[in-house]
């Protein structure tokens, strides 16, 4: 079984923010780096297949500028089997096709039984690269998955849908699947596999979007407007009411 | 007359006596010899580990602890009774030895006496005495045992056998004494200088002096069986502490105090980290499962025992020595369980009172390091995020790393990046940088290096942790990668003082650093603090407060740091008001051992129960040194609900408030 597993390397969110000098973007200096979370399922989920199996080979694709051989190496440590890094300084400025139309490129000739990716990014969180590579690669994919079962070359997800109800989806290979929070809980490397990873096969390869080009593109990226704080009222409920309706009488029109 | 006694009087020195005497002796011997030999196969299944080097120092720590039982007397009543029946036995021994030197060798061969005189009076009268007072001991070590029964106090059949076997040798020793003397000695000046004898023997002397002499050659004979049966049996039984405990005082770890063993990780053919069998922890921890006594003093200090939770160091020390001896192949953490091996919080309190010389938490980090980085394992999910975003922001908390010298602004405190030329660099730790209790802490000792005209540096963003809680908790590669970047970091800046405020940063870079050739002089800020004072830099104007003073687990214990901060206080103004566990007796605030990253989900709460001991007191403040510590404290005291009775402060806060400008005098 042929496994891709499509991870992006992302910014700690708990890094202090700033506007880019081309205003378009974040500015990437001072901030620390990790493995995009939702991919961190989608690594995790792979592995497990692969531990279930046996007979399974992983590959982990990222794109990006050199520095995400790193979060490619933790996947390897994880336990992914060989890795792929698309070398592209600018790929924080492709669109979600581009992306998509990177991955499909280096996948379309591959046969992967099974494309894991994360249901998002945590930095652009457009939601949109998983479904796009399947549509590139004319596979269906399936979305936000929180349960994955596979038994006999059928697998078995579980949908998350609004409003906590989910639906249970089954469907065969190929198919690409996108990985929700609740899927699993990523491992954390042994030493001996950190050692191990080490010593597997990283290539780093050139991306191209093939003659898919961008259809959209970002305007701008500020921060939200400050907007006045909130109000705690204390004291007890009668008088509590009474404050509230001064209030809204004063400030709003609700109770004109 | 001649003041001395026939040695073998009334059983002979004739081959039917020496014979059958060293022919029982030959025996025991055996018996003592395979029965160790036995024993040191099984160490013999640990790791290589030499503690052999330094013999003087390991020389000096055999005499102090097992002849002057130094460590035996440090908690009072039992350990009394045993130090004080040791040496009463110690002093029955030698005088034993010192008859078979004169009868079976000095006199025997050359003639030699020297058991007369006024040197036999003392012998008689020192040796009669030391059968009492070792009587006495045993009595008291026995009421305790079996009629006040301590709580947690293991008595097994072995006991029983020890109690038997050494008040029979005692009683048949006192009562063939007095067979001898009643015969020999009553009405002679000499029977007063054997009080105990004499006593027996006038219970004694109404009988025929045949009957005497029958009862006297059988108690020999017994009393000789006993003793050789003792020998023959100390491998057996518990009695194997006579020479186990003594030999673990000279096998000891010389420290420096709570090192750990540092991984290579260069290794390429190392394949499996830590310990989950008794094969891969060293001899020295298998020889130690036999120089326990059970005790329980580690248990009855140990503060995750204490607080219900399923780790007794003492247990521990003898699952992994049950193990050794009976399935080595068996899985240790499960023997021993993973949530006690999580409970421990390295405080040290178990080792440091030990009388055995037993290192208990090396034992546990090596089990923690096969559970982390053989199966990736955690006490809990929450650990394992705190390692990943150490991984990432070089902080447990998880707050973005470029925001780490955020604390110091407005201060005038810079960046070695910006500014090297500095007398010390500010190590911070993890808790002063981004926890705002702790950033008080932070802003309160700059504030007095600046009164005191000490030009401070930090690395800012440099800085990442030091990589102990995660070491401790058994993550050793996180550890060497933190601790290689920062030595790395601090090195290239050419510092040469580098201050702490937490602890465990000043026990890492000042112990463990030295692995990666990091050797400058590092200094915890209450003993910094308390050279300002003293070279008079800093100027500090008492104002009288009440307090308590909490040692944290690695300034005191792992340090032995109790007097400076106590200085510092009582300069400030202060009037401490110990704790009834304070000093080496200190109980942890449950944030060692990398715990401060684990919530603490079993048993009741640690901190709590430090936090009721300071109430106790009846001080409103509770002082310490240590930002975990300090966190803890905070958090115990909401817990407990004394919010109104105590608050908790670092030194360098109670000190901060208290600078005496500098030039105000004569005002």
């Amino acid at each position: 079984m042929k496994i891709l597993i499509c991870i992006k390397q992302v910014p700690d969110m708990e890094s202090k923010f700033k506007v880019d000098s081309e205003g378009i973007w974040y500015d990437r200096a001072d901030l620390a780096w990790r493995m995009n979370e939702y991919d961190e399922y989608a690594v995790e989920q792979a592995i497990r297949l692969k531990e279930q199996v046996k007979e399974a080979d992983l590959t982990v694709l990222c794109i990006g500028p050199g520095q995400v051989t790193e979060t490619i190496k933790k996947a390897l440590a994880m336990g992914c089997d060989r890795g792929v890094h698309i070398a592209d300084a600018d790929s924080y400025k492709k669109e979600p096709i581009e992306i998509a139309a990177m991955i499909a490129g280096f996948a379309q000739d591959k046969n992967f039984d099974i494309i894991f990716t994360g249901m998002q990014s945590q930095d652009r969180g457009s939601a949109q690269v998983g479904v796009m590579v399947a549509e590139l690669l004319g596979i269906p994919a399936v979305t936000t998955i929180v349960d994955f079962l596979y038994e006999n070359g059928t697998i078995q997800v579980k949908r998350e849908l609004e409003g906590g109800s989910k639906a249970v989806v089954t469907t065969g290979t190929p198919v690409l699947l996108t990985c929700q929070l609740g899927l699993n809980t990523p491992r954390y490397p042994t030493l001996p596999n950190i050692m191990k990873a080490k010593k597997k096969e990283l290539l780093t390869v050139e991306g191209s979007t093939g003659d898919i080009s961008r259809m959209q593109a970002t305007a701008a990226c500020y921060f939200p407007e400050k907007k006045g704080g909130g109000l705690v009222l204390e004291g007890d409920v009668a008088e509590l009411a009474d404050k509230l309706i001064q209030i809204l009488k004063e400030k709003t029109s609700i109770l004109a | 007359m001649e003041f001395t006694r026939e040695i073998y009087w009334n059983v002979g020195h004739g081959f039917t006596t020496l014979g059958p005497m060293y022919g029982l002796l030959l025996v025991a011997l055996v018996f003592f010899t395979v029965g160790f030999l036995k024993r040191i196969t099984v160490y013999r299944l640990g790791q290589p580990l030499n503690r052999t080097d330094q013999r003087g120092v390991r020389l000096k720590s055999l005499l102090e602890t097992a002849l002057l039982q130094t460590k035996v007397f440090r908690v009072p009543g039992a350990g009394t009774a045993h130090g004080v029946f040791f040496w009463s036995f110690f002093v029955l021994f030698i005088g034993t030895v010192l008859i078979v030197i004169q009868a079976d060798f000095t006199d025997l061969f050359f003639g030699i006496r020297f058991l007369k005189g006024t040197f036999y009076k003392l012998f008689s009268l020192t040796l009669d005495l030391a059968g009492l007072v070792a009587l006495f001991m045993l009595s008291g070590l026995l009421v305790r045992r079996y009629l006040v029964r301590p709580e947690g106090l293991t008595t097994k059949s072995d006991d029983a056998l020890m109690h038997c076997l050494l008040f029979a040798i005692l009683i048949t020793g006192f009562a063939l004494e007095g067979a001898r003397m009643a015969v020999t000695e009553l009405g002679t000046p000499l029977a007063g200088w054997s009080p105990v004898g004499f006593g027996v023997a006038l219970l004694l002397s109404g009988i025929q002096e045949a009957d005497l002499r029958t009862l006297h050659s059988t108690l020999w004979w017994i009393h000789l069986g006993l003793a050789m049966g003792f020998i023959a049996v100390i491998p057996y039984s518990k009695f194997r502490h006579i020479v186990t405990t003594s030999a673990n005082a000279f096998l000891t770890d010389l420290g420096p105090t709570g090192k750990l063993t540092t991984i290579n990780l260069e290794d390429e053919d190392i394949e499996k980290f830590g310990a989950d069998t008794v094969t891969d922890l060293s001899w020295k921890d298998i020889f130690d499962a036999d120089a326990c006594t059970l005790c329980k003093r580690c248990q009855d200090r140990c503060p995750a025992y204490a607080t219900d939770k399923p780790l007794s160091p003492m247990k521990l020390i003898n699952q992994i020595g049950a193990v050794a001896f009976s399935d080595r192949t068996a899985n240790l953490l499960d023997t021993i369980t993973r949530d006690a091996i999580w409970s421990c919080t390295t405080c040290r309190a178990c080792q440091d009172i030990c009388p055995a010389s037993v290192e208990h938490v090396n034992k546990i980090v090596e089990m923690r390091r096969n559970l982390v980085l053989m199966e990736g394992e955690f006490p809990g999910e929450e650990v394992m995020a705190a390692m990943e975003q150490t991984e990432v922001n070089g902080n447990p908390l998880g707050m973005g790393y470029a925001s780490r010298g955020d604390w110091a602004e407005g201060l005038g405190v810079k960046p070695l990046a910006e500014d090297p030329e500095v007398d010390v660099l500010y190590f911070v730790g993890c808790y002063a940088s981004f926890d705002k209790r702790n950033i008080a802490v932070a802003r309160s000792f700059i504030t007095l290096c600046q009164a005191a005209g000490v030009k401070v540096g930090i690395l800012g963003k440099e800085e990442k942790c030091c990589g102990e809680p995660m070491r401790k908790m058994g993550n050793e590669y996180l550890y060497q990668t933190l601790a290689m970047e920062m030595v790395e970091a601090i090195k290239g800046y050419g510092v040469r003082t580098i201050v702490t405020t937490c602890p465990h940063c000043f026990n890492t870079l000042h112990k463990d650093y030295r692995d990666f050739e990091l050797d400058v002089t590092v200094i915890p800020h209450v003993v910094f603090l308390q050279q300002l004072i003293a070279s008079g830099a800093l100027a500090v104007k008492p104002l009288e407060f009440t307090c308590t003073y909490h040692d944290s687990c690695y300034l005191g214990r792992h340090n032995d740091i109790y007097d400076a901060p106590r200085n510092v206080i009582r300069t400030a103004g202060g009037r401490i008001t110990e704790m009834t566990r304070t000093r080496d007796q200190s109980f942890c605030c449950s944030a060692g051992g990398g715990r401060i990253m684990a919530e603490e989900k079993l048993g009741t709460r640690m901190n709590i129960r430090r936090v009721q001991m300071a109430v106790a007191t009846g001080a409103d403040r509770l002082l310490s040194n240590c930002p975990f510590c300090l966190t803890m404290f905070e958090d115990g005291i909401k817990g407990a609900d004394v919010e109104e009775q105590l608050r908790p402060y670092d030194i360098a806060e109670v000190l901060a408030e208290r600078i005496e400008p500098v030039g105000t005098e004569g005002y």
